[in-house]
């Protein structure tokens, strides 16, 4: 196994090691912190734990992917 | 348990501040958005088409994106996939429109539940008819790694104390868990959907066995963070 890839795995297995949110929270929150995002405003003070939660769950991220990339498309 | 594990097992079952707060000052579009859809007649049935109309064009921009990991599925599969979605977040919206609260744009708002049920829908019909490996023989790459001619030594070790601490620390259910969705890339919804659960339980479960597996090492002296640290 790579490094490269054993860094994943175990960053996959271990989780954030930051306050986060849950799932569910996660969704509740999502549209306002991706408009401060795309504000250019500190999303992560104001929305503390939705950052650690983006990086430890794959399918809330791709989530936030897509709605950065809709309304950053939009706005843009 | 650490005051580091502490700290994270309470943020993550402790809402974030105000999540029930009085609605914000809305934008005009916003706040015509919800005059509309809260009206009756011919202009609450305008407002319904033209809602669907956006949440259409939010789930086709999902699958959009998704599109090149589903190679088997045709155009038509695809456009019944985002119809499907854009009908299904038309009712979460329909549904929820006083949980609006204005802290976005009324468009940003309705954007995320069609973007949610376009993303679950591709997850699990990229699933559809697979197994879904919990089993601890189907750990893979991680469960076969062995210290070898061209492996470091300490890389070995590293791995028999990972593979130790899960079959030790966790739970069978956290067990179960945490390979499915950290060893075998197995979408939480589709997991979710094969054990009877939500999605919020799930995490919550794989959240307990991540700090039960971490606090684990830590207690036997495994140093994990140069492992992680960026750009190592």
């Amino acid at each position: 196994m790579k490094r490269s890839e054993l860094k994943r795995t175990l960053a996959g297995l271990l989780g954030p090691t930051q306050p986060e949110v849950g799932c569910d929270e996660c969704f509740d929150r999502l549209d306002e912190y991706v408009e401060l995002e795309v504000a250019g405003r500190d999303a992560d003070a104001a929305l503390p734990g939705l950052r650690a939660h983006l990086a430890g769950c794959p399918a809330c991220r791709e989530e936030h992917e897509s709605l950065h990339a809709l309304v950053g498309g939009e706005q843009a | 348990m650490s005051a580091g594990a502490a700290t994270v097992h309470r943020a993550l079952v402790r809402p974030l501040e105000n999540p029930a707060a009085p609605a914000l000052s809305l934008d005009p579009e916003s706040r015509e958005w919800l005059r509309d859809l809260r009206a009756e007649g011919a202009s609450r049935d305008e407002a319904v088409d033209r809602l669907h109309a956006l949440l259409l064009r939010a789930a086709r921009f999902e699958v959009n994106r998704r599109r090149a990991g589903l190679p088997h599925l045709r155009g038509n599969e695809l456009d019944e996939i985002a119809l499907e979605a854009a009908d299904d977040a038309l009712m979460s919206v329909l549904g929820r429109l006083d949980d609006f609260r204005g802290a976005s744009r009324f468009t940003t708002w309705v954007y995320k539940f069609a973007l949610l049920e376009a993303a679950v829908k591709l997850r699990k019909r990229a699933w559809q008819g697979h197994e879904v490996p919990l089993e601890p023989e189907t750990w893979g790459l991680f469960a076969s790694a062995s210290p070898g001619p061209d492996t470091e030594a300490e890389q070995g070790e590293l791995l028999v104390a990972v593979r130790s601490a899960i079959a030790e620390a966790l739970t069978p259910h956290q067990r179960n868990v945490l390979v499915a969705l950290a060893l075998n890339g197995v979408p939480i919804d589709v997991l979710a959907e094969r054990l009877g659960t939500t999605r919020g339980a799930l995490y919550k479960t794989l959240h307990d066995a991540r700090q039960k597996l971490r606090r684990h090492l830590e207690e036997r002296g495994v140093s994990l963070e140069s492992w992680l640290e960026e750009g190592s």
